[in-house]
């Protein structure tokens, strides 16, 4: 009951979010001149320009610290400013972002020569930027976008179709509600809210030109309900790590725990880096829709997710070592004892959304860096998806609770033969997995405790055993 | 209820360490502060840039922006403005979060540019190529004082036509 009154809100909050941005290109129509303002053929790329050399000249003239030594003097080159450099130092810069195939990932190159002059090129004997890198790879490196792009969509879809089903069983059967449930549900909703804002913001913002060159409210507020969506996503996970820490490692014998804490955690405190990123943006870096990544203050926001992450690790290893210490008085087997602690941290992975911490930086090199996108948009986009199924699926108590109704519905129809055997099937690979949930009840004493959401107690144990 | 209490204590205290550290690595507090004052010059730049775009066509560097910007002593602050450069728009380092859970802002970034056809959609090979970009710097404008007709009065006014027409060739 306590669930429906945090979730009606939140469904709520994305509702508005998604008519907000649908809106938008309503009033777009009436407002198409303003990118069209007279830049004929060339664009925002002129004004740009433009722009970067006012600058320049404004720096070069200001800028009046003389340093001493032989270096080469600051120069606008046409596309970029370079500073004061040292003789013998290669200066680097970000590409420029004024033509459509320059990679801002890449760099440009400009090399101060020991006579304290910026470097000629032979052939032409004229002095030299090296802009090549900048669109050498722009091709491969706008398919990966794509991809990406593609990617994300498909994983959100697929995530939002397995949550939702896993949902409804969750809300159907109300013999599986229980403590542990409602964690679940609470998380499978932040993942479906975030999906549904990702997905929002990936096509209909960040694919829509118009819309941030306009600029309107709007898409800044769905900015702030993403970054809330994806706080409060994450710190559900922390919240299903501190109940399964302390269920496991800290109060084996306690009673039931106190879920507001939780509700609180997991809907509340992530509102409070996303309003301080939402204020500090708007003072300091207001760019249109708060669309740009290349600024540190996204830290605000992702700061206290990777710091929950690595409590979440913490968590994780600790209840592993609980795991393996209570496994060994039952006198089992090392490989086996083995198998089931790898099982069951292989499965919580995702849950407590460990695999980023496994993979915390940016590579800077080029090959790296787009197989690390590959890796990281695939974790993120179908992580929904995976913890539904393992949770939801391949959970234990659904799967008999499913196969009872099944069986109750079938007796009352007198048919579907066929189907029973297909569904049998299905479950018994699943079932090997289902033994994590021994997880949730380590031995005997967690039995009256886990009662509720044991349906048997049997089941319990034998899934440990 | 006394463990999980505990235990979000526990996680507070972790946040609590754990937080300045994975932030002082980029986002160092009290050198931001310092900066305010320039980023909010950066901030102001950013919004003359947009004024710039709703100017009439052709002219894209308007008169008084040279004039305000350029003139050594004007009104406003000008020790503020000399550690401008510190901070500039294009630095050389890669600024952004690289944290694994900030491909999603990447990735929206990316096709935010990617879909950007506002602007030229290749580069010119030739100023890539040895002939191309890269010049000498060019010597600093001077500086005219001129009498022109500002709302019915006579005012002296400096001015940089030779930046002037740079900035229209561009």
């Amino acid at each position: 009951m306590m669930a429906w009154r945090w979730m009606v809100p939140l469904f709520l909050l994305g509702i508005i979010a998604e008519v907000a941005v649908r809106a938008s290109p309503e009033v777009n129509d009436s407002q198409q001149q303003i990118p069209n303002n007279g830049y004929t053929d060339l664009g925002s790329t002129r004004q740009k320009i433009v722009t970067a050399q006012f600058e320049c000249y404004q720096k070069i003239i200001k800028d009046t610290d003389v340093r001493a030594g032989l270096m080469c003097n600051r120069t606008w080159d046409g596309w970029l400013c370079w500073d004061d450099t040292d003789i013998g130092v290669t200066a680097h810069q970000q590409c420029p972002d004024h033509f459509h195939d320059f990679d801002p990932a890449e760099t440009a190159t400009k090399v101060c020569m020991d006579n304290g002059h910026w470097f000629m090129h032979p052939e032409s004997n004229r002095t030299w930027t090296n802009y090549t890198t900048c669109n050498a790879h722009s091709k491969e490196s706008r398919m990966t976008a794509l991809n990406l792009f593609y990617l994300a969509l498909i994983g959100h879809g697929l995530s939002l179709v397995s949550l939702f089903i896993s949902l409804g069983i969750f809300f159907h059967f109300k013999s599986l509600s229980c403590q542990r449930i409602t964690l679940h549900k609470n998380l499978f909703i932040s993942f479906i809210l975030n999906s549904i804002i990702t997905i929002i913001w990936l096509t209909g913002v960040a694919n829509n030109q118009e819309l941030v060159q306009r600029n309107p409210t709007s898409c800044k507020v769905s900015q702030f309900i993403h970054l809330y969506l994806f706080g409060c996503n994450y710190f559900w996970m922390l919240c299903e790590g501190i109940y399964l820490h302390t269920l496991i490692v800290v109060a084996v014998f306690a009673q039931k725990q106190h879920l507001i804490w939780y509700y609180l955690l997991g809907w509340g405190f992530p509102l409070l880096p996303t309003t301080i990123h939402a204020v500090a943006r708007s003072y300091y870096y207001d760019d249109n829709c708060w669309i740009s990544s290349n600024t540190s203050l996204l830290y605000i926001i992702h700061g206290p997710i990777c710091a929950a992450l690595l409590v979440n690790l913490f968590f994780l290893l600790n209840i592993v070592r609980v795991l393996i210490t209570k496994l060994k008085v039952t006198h089992q087997a090392e490989s086996s004892l083995y198998m089931k602690a790898v099982r069951a941290t292989l499965i919580l992975v995702p849950l407590l959304g460990i695999q980023f911490i496994l993979l915390p930086y940016k590579p800077s090199e080029r090959v790296l860096t787009e197989i690390y996108d590959y890796v990281m948009n695939i974790l993120m986009h179908y992580q929904g998806l995976l913890v539904a199924t393992i949770f939801c699926f391949f959970n234990g108590e659904v799967q008999s609770v499913l196969r009872r109704h099944w069986n109750q519905y079938r007796m009352q129809f007198g048919n579907a033969m066929a189907h029973s055997e297909a569904l049998r099937s299905t479950s018994y690979t699943a079932s090997s997995i289902t033994e994590v949930q021994g997880c949730y009840s380590i031995d005997g004493h967690s039995e009256h405790l886990n009662g509720k959401s044991c349906l048997d107690a049997e089941k319990c144990e034998n899934s440990f055993n | 209820m006394k463990p999980i209490v505990l235990s979000f204590f526990f996680c507070c205290c972790l946040l609590l360490t754990v937080t300045p550290s994975v932030d002082s690595a980029k986002l160092n507090l009290s050198k931001v502060l310092k900066r305010s004052i320039g980023l909010q010059r950066t901030k102001r730049d950013l919004s003359s840039l947009f004024a710039l775009r709703e100017a009439e066509p052709g002219q894209f560097v308007r008169p008084d922006d040279v004039r305000d910007t350029l003139l050594p002593h004007s009104s406003t602050g000008t020790g503020v403005r000399t550690k401008r450069s510190k901070n500039s728009v294009n630095q050389s380092r890669r600024s952004g979060c690289s944290l694994g859970t900030c491909t999603v802002h990447d990735l929206a970034h990316r096709l935010h540019q990617l879909n950007n056809k506002l602007k030229v959609s290749s580069a010119p090979i030739d100023k890539i190529s040895p002939l191309g970009y890269g010049r000498r710097r060019r010597s600093v404008p001077s500086r005219q004082m001129k009498l022109e007709m500002q709302g019915g009065h006579l005012q002296p006014v400096w001015r940089l036509h030779k930046l002037e027409a740079l900035l229209r060739r561009t």
